[in-house]
């Protein structure tokens, strides 16, 4: 166990080493400032530090997911067309054990995203407007829970989401070898196209849309006491086979897969 | 140097890799063509052919980065498809070229690469970089290396293991000179002191015939020879060509060919293809003739030559 920690510890290696990710987190925190700041200066009245920190999420978490999502998609991609993947390959480690620490050290880097994002923003909007025991939202209400629970579960829910999305460029990254094709398919399939999708589905096979995994990504509507078309088990069942149906695909390719390149 | 392989006699015997039947379709087309090969131990041993006759496919498929469609290949005892950990344990290898993480430092490239075999301590680390010459640059970022360095830090990765054997596919593309020869020497310094069998891929005759104590010939995926090279010495090398100098050649000739001994007048020599067996014999039957013989040796052909005739003089670069 410990020596397949070190197969980790290679992976972020690689990635804490290269600026990149660390300016993918710098940009995470200036937009979380930003966000603040604007708040601070436009509004007579010192909002709810709470709405402010829930507005930051929903468009960071989705900013957390692009980042992810350009990671996991290099993670396995990069190593063929770069040639690496060969000096990866031939040592005593099984081929499934070695993706799998890229994933662990890929899910790793979500965490760290989401923990940082989540810390700055609750910190710096109660040092700037307040602490509050009150619960405000722009959208929606959840009386019934205290602030910071409910914050844990918006980012939980928002986590899980960026799971399955980060599964599924892992996925393409492994199956296709390319990482343009993982990073543009699964953020046109998040971003939008997966909606254009379960709409010109919805109007053929309105039964279908129930299954599609686009139906499924946006689960924090679930907190706030609104309508949900989904129980959360039935769209958490959906994810998780959508999720299960992209890890099968990612191993049994990359473990099949002639190294030719 | 290697404490967990026992230095016996018999285990040096043992050939370190043994390719059985192997064969490599894919798509109907058959790339490598039951290939049967054992590389012994302690040799720097060529693996010589033309461009796209399947050198680096059988290579891949020696480090399990390909799967073969038939046949087994085992080092030092192990299956490389089913026991591939122990088996590629043993191997040290670049793959065509050697690709590093340019976003690294050597020094992080080789930290990479140590972690993933237990029991590499940094000051092994240390000794390869100086082993290598890489001192004065390990800690700079791969990017700015020549292609001269990143070479030497392939060979790095692929030595600090202390593998029983180090497979190179054609190390010395793209390499000047001098870097070729550095490689060379170094290589042959390994396979002495170290005891490491090294087996080198390469469509250059001539460097293969500096470099190499054998050749495997290899031609649209079949195997055609395996020739020994370095003196004839060797037991079992065949196409020595011997020539004989002797006081009347037309009168020999005529002689020796009445006996049915192939024999060509090149100038005032006989020319004959043979081993120091055969000449030995001739030289008695032409001096029980009467003839003066003031000498024979054996011309070694060169690398070249042999080659031409086996694979018919088709393209080689």
């Amino acid at each position: 166990m410990f020596d397949f920690m070190q197969l980790v510890a290679n992976e972020n290696m690689k990635t804490y080493r290269r600026i990149r990710t660390w300016i993918m987190l710098g940009i995470l925190l200036v937009l979380a400032a930003g966000t603040t700041i604007v708040f601070y200066s436009i509004t007579d009245e010192i909002p709810n530090m709470w709405m402010v920190t829930e507005l930051e999420a929903t468009f960071l978490s989705s900013l957390i997911t692009i980042f992810v999502v350009i990671v996991a998609a290099e993670s396995v991609a990069s190593e063929f067309s770069t040639g690496t993947i060969k000096l990866l390959l031939i040592r005593p480690w099984s081929r499934s054990k070695i993706l799998l620490s890229k994933y662990i050290s890929l899910m790793l880097l979500a965490v760290f995203f989401t923990a940082v994002v989540f810390v700055f923003t609750v910190l710096m909007n109660m040092i700037v407007f307040g602490y509050s025991s009150e619960l405000e939202l722009a959208v929606g209400s959840a009386d019934n829970m205290a602030p910071l629970p409910y914050m844990l579960m918006f980012y939980l829910y928002n986590f899980i989401s960026l799971v399955v999305v980060a599964t599924l460029a892992f996925m393409i990254s492994s199956v296709f070898r390319s990482s343009g094709l993982a990073i543009g398919l699964s953020i046109f399939l998040t971003v939008g196209g997966g909606n254009i999708l379960v709409a010109v589905l919805g109007m053929f096979q309105a039964d279908l849309v129930d299954y599609i995994l686009f139906t499924h990504l946006d689960i924090t509507g679930h907190l706030s006491a609104g309508e949900t078309e989904y129980t959360l088990g039935f769209s958490l069942g959906v994810l998780a086979v959508y999720y299960a149906i992209f890890m099968v695909l990612a191993w049994y390719v990359f473990k099949k897969r002639d190294v030719a390149a | 140097m290697r404490e967990q392989i026992p230095a016996s006699a018999a285990v040096a015997k043992e050939p370190v890799v043994r390719l059985l039947n192997v064969t490599k379709r894919i798509g109907g087309k058959t790339i490598i063509d039951k290939l049967t090969l054992d590389i012994p131990t302690g040799e720097v041993f060529g693996f010589l052919g033309p461009n796209g006759s399947g050198k680096t496919t059988t290579i891949r498929m020696m480090v399990g980065l390909m799967g073969m469609t038939d046949g087994e290949i085992k080092i030092r005892g192990y299956n490389i498809k089913t026991e591939y950990e122990k088996a590629i344990r043993q191997v040290g290898a670049i793959v065509e070229n050697p690709e590093m993480y340019k976003y690294l430092t050597g020094y992080q490239n080789l930290l990479h690469y140590a972690r993933m075999i237990p029991g590499i301590t940094k000051q092994r680390i240390d000794e390869v970089v100086a082993l290598v010459g890489l001192k004065e640059r390990i800690n700079d970022k791969v990017k700015t290396y020549s292609l001269g360095m990143r070479q030497r830090l392939g060979v790095a990765q692929a030595v600090m293991h202390k593998p029983s054997l180090l497979i190179l596919d054609e190390p010395t593309n793209g390499l000047d000179p001098a870097g070729i020869r550095e490689l060379r020497d170094y290589l042959r310094q390994l396979a002495r002191t170290e005891g490491i069998t090294v087996f080198v891929s390469s469509h250059l005759l001539s460097e293969m015939e500096l470099m190499c104590d054998r050749v495997a010939i290899i031609q649209s995926g079949k195997l055609l020879d395996v020739r020994a090279l370095n003196g004839a010495a060797e037991t079992g090398l065949t196409g020595t060509v011997v020539h004989f100098e002797v006081d009347r050649p037309e009168e020999a000739v005529k002689l020796l060919e009445a006996e049915g001994v192939p024999v060509t007048l090149a100038g005032a020599l006989l020319s004959m293809n043979m081993d120091r067996e055969a000449a030995a014999g001739v030289n008695a039957r032409l001096v029980g003739a009467g003839f003066k013989v003031y000498g024979f040796r054996s011309v070694a052909k060169s690398l070249e030559d042999q080659f031409l005739e086996v694979t018919g003089g088709e393209g080689i670069v």
